[in-house]
């Protein structure tokens, strides 16, 4: 059974749906529900980052049921919603989702679909009623929807590309740094010979979806994106690479390194490439040093976010920048085996620190968690505002929501992306560091 | 009977013939209202938009110690996220009903969450929002209501929003305060009169309830201001007021009309100060209903006077401006735009019904053929339509005007923007001349697609609103 949340984070499936779709180009998401579930999207997702509707507001298709549709069923509705988004809305794909008022008055929404296809209408369907679960559960949804379905849609083949790597289980807005993240892990991986299909964001359109099932290797970053990952293994026999976490600074030598002996790529031109990396991140640390001691950045720090960033941030923060753990608060709602081995994972890293590390997406809690522990630097989200200001601790802003914080195409992942936290970081520090 | 006995109010279609489609010139919009019969018109093709439970929501944030409980999945509460990392306001917990929930139902679980809310929080008042998935199954809402207040002694207000039952979200302002009402102002034999005047201020912008406060001061009077930042006295203080006022008597109006018949307080209407003239009208009439009109002209006189000073030459002659707002702040920008010299080009209200036949009167004799029309969030009519009409200026407060930025006119969003009283015409026309006087972001954005096919951008924009068949 579901506990009740105080003041979540994480909002439902049908908006994890939604994010994911909104992050690839040319596809429309046509919402089977009440108007306000769109709203709620842009509201508690799209504005709560400050940056990021594709369309430039609210979700451009809903059908807007209302108390007949509930009574009477609403799939006569979705059935001229969607021939009208065809001819409203510019799209390559035509993505159905539906809410919990839908589901629960049991419309037919494969039928719906195939009643489109009929008719040639580039359209795919996910169930994705929020009682069903959460935001994350509605980002694998949407994933296994286009896997599983565009092959029957896009039937033509493409030019196989060599050395295609396939991204997954970054959750775009939850990782407020997604588009800048899959950048650098794109970068990187380019860097040693591959061709990365990173699925998601500026130019990533149907096409790169279409090509997945080619791909020689998908790395995963998240648990998220393990379902998706077996589904392929399964399916097509690709294999798959989980990492730990976002891999920030030197653990993308780890990930470039098992990438590279996975596909028996020229170790040489692997180790060159990580080794110029290195060498220039090492430089901007060593350029950085005269702060970091000026502003005693050696501190305990708190850490409040998702997995995948909790465990890359924090092996950052300890392993190369010396600072010292104090809390560590996974909010992504992780699986209970994959809490167990996140657990591992952290406690390998943060072993001789006496580093709590905790599970909760519930915000009375995690102030408590954060009250106790009075680190002297929290990094969370705009929700950990009022308890960093309570307790006296700069708050770097790296989770979702992050409020005010606009993000483009910034992101923490890789060298370039250690970088990037560095800057943000040290300023922070300097700026709240009582200095003579 | 007491129509605070139901568990809400009617909504709107059915109390105030209010419609939320429809596309017409003015005087045809008119005539809709003071014809024989209002036809309610359905969208064959529609995009999100605020909803009863959004509204409810950003009402109840507002209202001092207090938390908010939505009985729903978790995404029913992300509106809740928006207030609270934009303006720091609301207290919410979600009951996140799961699958079995929806079958059983999930009474247990709401009553542990208004326990723990009450733990942690010691709120004034809790407030259990309803939902779509809650208003489907069902839930026995009510009862856990009654354990609970005995239990927790303190009040707790359960708000029936559906968002599906009507399609005007404004339905969930009148449901939030009939609920308020209901439960935290007492009964009308308990009242005790008092010598205070209400203010009505529905979710109004902050600096615009100061630039009220300011403005009333005149008076001398002790004012409460509801609900915006209101306590649970206001509420029961309120009751037994000499008179209420309001800032948007379409917002307000629930409030204020059962004040009045619930409670004997006489209500005031006015239209919204927005502009020099209706400034002028509303202090006016709260003069009047004070006995104080020759103070208020004389204040009215002196300030305007500043204020047009500061203004200078401010001027939208030759300027033709489309409206994009709510009902009763269409109709006074539209007023503002006049005073300036400037032309309304064509209008979108999220709303139009009864409450609005006045001010659509006034409106249509001024501008019997402009473009009328009525959507929420519907923005790819809008587009079709201000495309069309190429105004000199568009002034919205929707969430779309992203989608608008893409036309390439100067764009003024009254989202975030205080525009009421003499402060409000001040900072209002600052905006308005700066859009005016520098184009570059707007016409940066106008080499973007729209997100909409030039089929669609080429058909009548009433293509997709017909009449609804009974």
């Amino acid at each position: 059974m579901s506990n009740h949340i105080d003041g979540s984070r994480n909002s439902c499936a049908l908006h994890g749906a939604l994010q994911l779709i909104e992050a690839v180009e040319g596809v429309v998401p046509v919402i089977h529900s009440n108007a306000g579930c769109g709203m709620q999207h842009f509201l508690g997702v799209n504005r709560a980052n400050a940056f990021g509707s594709p369309f430039g507001g609210p979700p451009v298709s809903s059908s807007n049921i209302g108390e007949k549709h509930v009574v009477f069923g609403g799939s006569s509705r979705l059935r001229e919603q969607l021939k009208n988004s065809i001819k409203v809305v510019d799209g390559d794909l035509f993505f159905i989702v539906t809410g919990c008022s839908t589901e629960m008055v049991g419309d037919d929404i494969p039928a719906m679909t195939k009643e489109g296809r009929d008719q040639a209408f580039p359209v795919i369907y996910a169930n994705t009623p929020g009682f069903r679960g959460g935001v994350h559960h509605g980002y694998q949804l949407a994933v296994r929807a286009l896997v599983e379905q565009l092959p029957d849609l896009l039937k033509e083949t493409q030019s196989p590309i060599d050395g295609l790597v396939n991204v997954l289980g970054i959750v775009p807005q939850q990782d407020p740094f997604w588009a800048g993240n899959l950048e650098e892990i794109g970068r990187l991986l380019k860097g040693i010979g591959l061709e990365p299909n990173l699925l998601l964001g500026y130019g990533r359109g149907v096409d790169g979806w279409h090509r997945v099932p080619e791909a020689s290797l998908n790395i995963v970053v998240s648990t998220w994106g393990e379902a998706a990952a077996s589904l392929l293994e399964e399916r097509y026999g690709t294999p798959f690479l989980r990492l730990d976490g976002l891999p920030v600074g030197f653990a993308s030598g780890w990930m470039l390194r098992a990438v590279g002996d996975r596909l028996g790529l020229d170790a040489g031109r692997t180790e060159k490439f990580i080794h110029d990396e290195e060498t220039r991140l090492r430089r901007h640390l060593a350029s950085l040093a005269d702060a970091y001691f000026r502003a005693g950045f050696q501190r305990e720090f708190a850490l409040v976010g998702e997995s995948a960033q909790v465990v890359g941030l924090s092996e950052f923060l300890t392993r190369t920048l010396g600072l010292l753990p104090r809390t560590l608060i996974i909010t992504d709602d992780p699986a209970e085996a994959e809490k167990a081995s996140l657990e591992q994972v952290l406690a390998d890293l943060v072993e001789e620190f006496g580093t709590e590390v905790l599970f909760s997406e519930d915000q009375s809690e995690i102030a408590g968690l954060l009250r106790s522990g009075r680190a002297g630097l929290v990094l969370g989200s705009a929700l950990e505002a009022q308890i960093a200001e309570e307790i006296g601790a700069p708050l770097l802003r790296v989770s979702f929501p992050l409020g005010d914080r606009v993000v483009i195409d910034r992101g923490y992942a890789g060298y370039r992306g250690a970088a990037t936290f560095l800057e943000e970081l040290g300023s922070l520090l300097l700026a709240t560091a009582p200095l003579r | 009977m007491s129509l605070l006995k139901s568990k809400a109010p009617r909504i709107r279609e059915k109390r105030l013939d209010t419609l939320n489609a429809w596309l017409g010139s003015a005087e045809a919009a008119k005539q809709e209202f003071t014809g024989e019969e209002t036809v309610q018109r359905i969208r064959t093709f529609s995009q999100s938009s605020e909803d009863d439970l959004i509204y409810a929501l950003k009402l109840l944030a507002g209202v001092r110690e207090s938390v908010v409980i939505v009985h729903a999945p978790r995404g029913c509460g992300a509106a809740e996220l928006c207030h609270k990392v934009t303006s720091g306001n609301g207290r919410w917990i979600v009951t996140n009903l799961d699958q079995k929930d929806t079958i059983m139902g999930a009474d247990r679980k709401l009553r542990k969450a208004a326990e723990s809310a009450y733990r942690e929080y010691r709120p004034e008042v809790i407030f259990i929002v309803s939902s779509p998935v809650a208003a489907i199954n069902n839930d026995d809402i009510q009862t856990v209501v009654e354990e609970l207040q005995e239990e927790l002694e303190l009040p707790i207000v359960p708000v029936y929003v559906t968002g599906f039952a009507s399609r005007n979200a404004v339905t969930g302002f009148d449901t939030a305060l009939h609920s308020i009402l209901k439960h935290l102002a007492g009964t009308s034999g308990e009242v005790e009169r008092n010598s205070s005047v209400n203010l009505l201020s529905v979710v109004e912008h902050p600096d615009d309830r100061v630039e009220a406060e300011r403005i009333l001061e005149l008076f001398g009077v002790g004012l409460n201001l509801l609900p915006d930042g209101a306590s649970t006295a206001t509420f029961r203080l309120a009751a037994g007021a000499r008179f209420s006022f309001t800032l948007d008597q379409d917002s307000g109006n629930y409030l204020g009309v059962m004040l009045r018949d619930e409670y004997g307080v006489p209500y005031v209407k006015q239209s919204r100060p927005v502009g020099l003239g209706a400034t002028g009208r509303w202090l006016a009439a709260a003069g009047r209903a004070l006995g104080q009109e020759e103070a208020a002209t004389a204040y009215h006189v002196q300030e305007s006077e500043r204020v047009r000073r500061a203004l200078g030459d401010f001027s939208l002659a030759g300027l033709r401006v489309y409206l994009a707002l709510p009902p009763a702040t269409a109709f006074a920008v539209a007023d503002l735009v006049g005073e300036f010299g400037g032309e309304v080009a064509g209008i979108t209200v999220g709303h139009l019904g009864e409450l609005q036949v006045s001010e659509l009167e006034s409106f249509s004799d001024r501008y019997p053929t402009v473009q009328f029309h009525v959507g929420d969030g519907q923005a790819f009519e809008e587009l079709n339509i201000v495309r069309r009409l190429a105004p000199d200026l568009y002034i919205g407060d929707g969430a779309h005007i992203g989608q608008v930025a893409r036309l390439g006119i100067p764009l003024v969003s009254l989202e975030n923007q205080p525009v009421l009283g003499y402060a409000g015409v001040t900072a209002l026309v600052r905006r308005i001349a700066a859009a005016l006087k520098n184009r570059a972001f707007t016409e940066t954005l106008a080499g973007l697609r729209t997100p909409y096919r030039d089929e669609w951008l080429r058909r009548s924009p009433n293509w997709h609103i017909k009449k609804e068949v009974k």
